[in-house]
């Protein structure tokens, strides 16, 4: 507009030049002067369509100092105050996964024959194919007043409505922030990293099995010594391992603590260490789970109020569950030490998570258990602890950093330019061990009910269906076709101690004589999800 | 044993009140808010008050200005610009503070002496040297063909002190007939190419990018540019009537309270009043109100006929509604 303008005042001028030799021949003064008026007339005009512009700009500037922003971009939906002091975003997370199974046993529920349909060789419903909505995840998330954030997020994956996330934040400055609500446990690191951050396409048995989920409750968090150390403590309801606390009931008064603290050392250095960081979880709590329950065909989630958890394999199938007639009754404590380190394509996340728990078997003073009668039967209250680690990595092959967040490729997908996103390619092993006692009665012995030497003895969980120990090789590859999307394909292969029983007539079959304990049937899996975020 | 004491004591508590005053003083900052053209003015005198203040307490303070459009800024203030005080173009724009957010007393205006204006002004008329459209009065302004820079009334302060004189200067030359009136300033209006937000932005339009034929100007805003860029390029007119604009200044109660600066604020505004704040007025061509200081720079500023606002348009309030709401007369009579 501004070179318009120039342009025809350079015009007008012209004009007049040339003219003046012709008005100079007239030898007209007045016409000369009506002129020069009507070219500083023209001038003037354009002066004040010049100007006019200008102050349309000036005008513009600052309605945008005050005008709330809106933003639309790979990071989500947002309105920003002009201050910056309110926000609120709108963001997504859908995951649609497919689970094949080449082997493995769908879970170890109390089935019968006819329930169950075909059986495999040891008595278990073979693991089944399946399509599902992982993660489906709207969220709003933002802050007013500068200081006062809040996120809410349901979770309608899964074929049930849930709360996942829905917590306050008074963030009064880096190093000192409170937390209050349902919210992620600050614990496990692998935990922390956001369901579509994570590497694998399920997390490994530190985090599902072992460490907390989320919880309802108040944390205090913050960043201190120049943000090299992180620390978190709080106070919550507390959750059975891998446990994701469904709604705000609470079956114990008891309270559960936990602590964390993660230091970066390194961090903003030029060192190769720069992007190590490692640290300690821990959880405490006294607490006894609620009785007289009956978790035939139960879910995982409903399973838990006797305060107790399942385990699951990487193709989320059902390994471990305590018997019907355990519950949790003292101390529990868990300490995960934990450690990550990230240089250039490369990515590592090694932990170890410990849970000691004590547990009671409920039963009657004959010593055959029920699921109401108490005083506990003598000596069947223990101290179990179960253990799992892992050690995962990570590497891109298209050159991007590798980080604990998600990857931004440097190339997004498009078949046009012939670039290709970024490829990742990631491993890790991981296995979860539990105790011996767990499987065994109050006279030593392996229990359960298809053993039949020990029928009237239960133990804490059934030998003869929930395994010992799982043990998990799992090799993938993501494929970000660009910060939103990204496809993933694992390959998991687990191997079972325990879990299963020779001889016929598993399930049902109580009484037969001289069966002893087997491994179970492998798991080979291969996992498949397209996933957006934004 | 007394006795002997005494200067002891003496000498310890006036150590302990210097130590006092050294452990306590503190950096403090306060936020003015102003119009347009006080740039200037505030500049100078924020310095000399942080001088003034450090002296008498030690404290360092740190006098931050925002200016614009003194409609704009009221604005401002109410949507939550954190200011501690403001000194704006007219008491209606504080009064809006107090009605749409309640940031200060209805009564904010008697809480310093002259209804809160610490300085006056009035408004005059700026021409290109020699005068080339001769320019002498306002009835000169509503010529065919003159081009005639002043501010949006609806934004800036300084534009409805205009066009009020120009009224008020109709009303006389044709017997107090409002419709006349109204034509008259409507003429006036109908040479107006272009409105800026503020009068510092039509001081810009008129003497940088070379619009026009008159600035309807602050007088302090006139003899400003006669300083800046020299009597040669530019003469001030004095009309024949002009009113008198008292630019009122208050601290904000709210927000000195949470800010926790009512103190140095209070005193801010006491110093606008002082010997050494009227001085600087003065000398940025404001009027004084201090008599002293007003009798000393009598010279500096043309004698004028100037109306008052609350006997010709009833005061402000009744002023703004007439004229500068919306489908006022100003929205009438100016369609571009």
């Amino acid at each position: 507009m501004q070179l318009q303008y120039s342009t025809l005042t350079a015009a007008l001028l012209t004009a007049g030049t040339l003219a003046s030799p012709i008005l100079a021949n007239a030898n007209d003064a007045s016409e000369l002067e009506e002129l020069r008026s009507l070219v500083q007339a023209l001038d003037q005009k354009v002066k004040v369509l010049s100007r006019k512009e200008e102050i349309s700009t000036e005008t513009l500037t600052t309605d945008k100092k005050i005008s709330p922003l809106v933003k639309a971009d790979s990071n989500g939906f947002s309105l920003i105050s002009a201050d910056g002091r309110n926000e609120i975003k709108f963001r997504g997370l859908v995951q649609a996964d497919h689970r094949h199974f080449s082997d493995g046993a769908n879970d170890v529920r109390n089935r019968s024959r006819g329930r169950a349909g075909l059986l495999d060789g040891d008595g278990f419903n073979h693991a089944d194919d399946s399509s599902l909505l992982r993660r489906v995840r709207p969220t709003i998330e933002g802050r007013v007043a500068g200081i006062y954030g809040f996120r809410f997020t349901p979770e309608f994956g899964g074929g049930s409505a849930s709360v996942v996330d829905a917590y306050v934040d008074v963030n009064l400055n880096p190093t000192f922030n409170v937390r209050a609500g349902k919210f992620k446990s600050f614990v496990g690191l692998e935990r922390l990293q956001g369901g579509g951050d994570i590497k694998f396409i399920e997390r490994s048995y530190v985090t599902n099995a072992i460490l907390p989920n989320r919880d309802l409750g108040i944390a205090l968090y913050g960043d201190v010594l120049d943000k090299k150390l992180n620390y978190a403590v709080a106070i919550v309801n507390g959750v059975a391992d891998g446990g994701n606390i469904s709604t705000g009931t609470e079956y114990n008064g008891e309270r559960e603590y936990t602590a964390r603290l993660f230091t970066t050392p390194f961090k903003n250095t030029d060192s190769a260490l720069a992007g190590l960081g490692f640290g300690i979880g821990g959880t405490y709590t006294n607490f006894t789970g609620e009785q007289n329950l009956n978790f035939t065909d139960t879910t995982a989630a409903d399973a838990t109020r006797n305060g107790l958890p399942s385990y699951v394999t990487d193709g989320q199938q059902t390994f471990f569950r305590y018997g019907a007639n355990t519950i949790a009754d003292g101390n529990r404590t868990r300490i995960s030490p934990q450690a990550s380190y990230y240089y250039g394509a490369f990515g590592m996340i090694a932990e170890y998570a410990r849970v000691n728990q004590d547990v009671s078997l409920i039963g009657n003073s004959a010593g055959t258990t029920t699921n109401n009668a108490l005083p506990f039967l003598s000596g069947t209250k223990r101290t179990l602890s179960h253990d799992a680690w892992e050690l995962a990595g990570t590497y891109l092959l298209t050159g991007e950093d590798a980080s604990f967040k998600g990857v931004k490729p440097k190339n997004d997908f498009d078949i046009d330019k012939g670039s290709w996103g970024a490829w990742e390619i990631v491993a890790r092993y991981s296995e979860i061990n539990l105790d011996s006692d767990t499987f065994k009665n109050r006279l030593g012995n392996l229990a359960g009910e298809n053993l039949s030497t020990n029928t009237s003895n239960s133990a804490f969980a059934d030998a003869s269906k929930s395994a010992k120990s799982a043990k998990t090789w799992t090799a993938g590859i993501n494929w970000y076709l660009n910060a939103n999307a990204k496809v993933a394909l694992n390959y998991s292969h687990t191997a079972f101690e325990g879990g299963a029983i020779s001889g016929n007539g598993q399930n049902g079959a109580a009484g037969d004589v001289g069966r002893q304990v087997k491994n179970r049937a492998n798991e080979d899996a291969i996992l498949a999800r397209l996933q957006l975020v934004f | 044993m007394k006795k002997s004491l005494l200067p002891i004591v003496i000498v310890a508590a006036l150590l302990g009140m210097t130590a006092n005053n050294i452990a306590l003083a503190k950096d403090i900052e306060i936020l003015n808010v102003s119009y347009d053209p006080t740039r200037e003015l505030y500049t100078e005198f924020n310095a000399a008050f942080a001088k003034y203040w450090k002296t008498k307490t030690g404290d360092t303070v740190t006098i931050k200005q925002s200016h614009g459009g003194s409609g704009k800024q009221a604005r401002a203030v109410i949507d939550g610009l954190p200011a501690d005080v403001v000194t704006l173009a007219l008491a209606y724009d504080i009064d809006a503070i107090h009605e749409k957010a309640k940031l200060i007393p209805k009564d904010w205006q008697k809480h310093l002496a002259n209804n809160s204006s610490p300085y006056t002004s009035t408004i005059v008329l700026l021409v290109r040297k020699g005068n080339p459209k001769k320019i002498k009065d306002w009835n000169d302004l509503t010529k065919p063909g003159l081009s005639v820079i002043t501010p949006n009334p609806k934004t800036s302060g300084g534009a409805r002190w205009n066009y009020l004189a120009a009224w008020a200067y109709g009303l006389k030359h044709n017997n107090n007939d409002q419709d006349k009136a109204k034509l008259f300033v409507k003429k006036i209006f109908d040479n107006v190419p272009i409105l800026d937000s503020g009068a510092r932005g039509s001081t810009t339009t008129f003497v940088e990018r070379g619009i026009g034929d008159v600035l309807i100007s602050w007088e302090n805003e006139a003899f400003l540019a006669l300083k800046e860029l020299g009597p040669d390029k530019f003469e001030i007119i004095v009309p024949t009537l002009s009113i008198l604009a008292e630019p009122p200044v208050t601290i904000i109660d709210k927000t000195v309270d949470k800010h926790k600066t009512r103190n140095v604020a209070q005193a801010y505004l006491d110093y606008l009043y002082s010997e050494e704040g009227q001085e600087i007025a003065a000398k940025n061509y404001y009027r004084p109100t201090l008599a002293s200081v007003a009798a000393k720079y009598e010279k500096q500023f043309p004698k004028i006929n100037l109306i008052i606002i609350d006997d010709v348009f009833g005061g402000w309030q009744k002023a703004q509604k007439t004229h500068f709401s919306d489908g006022g007369t100003f929205d009438q009579i100016y369609q571009k």
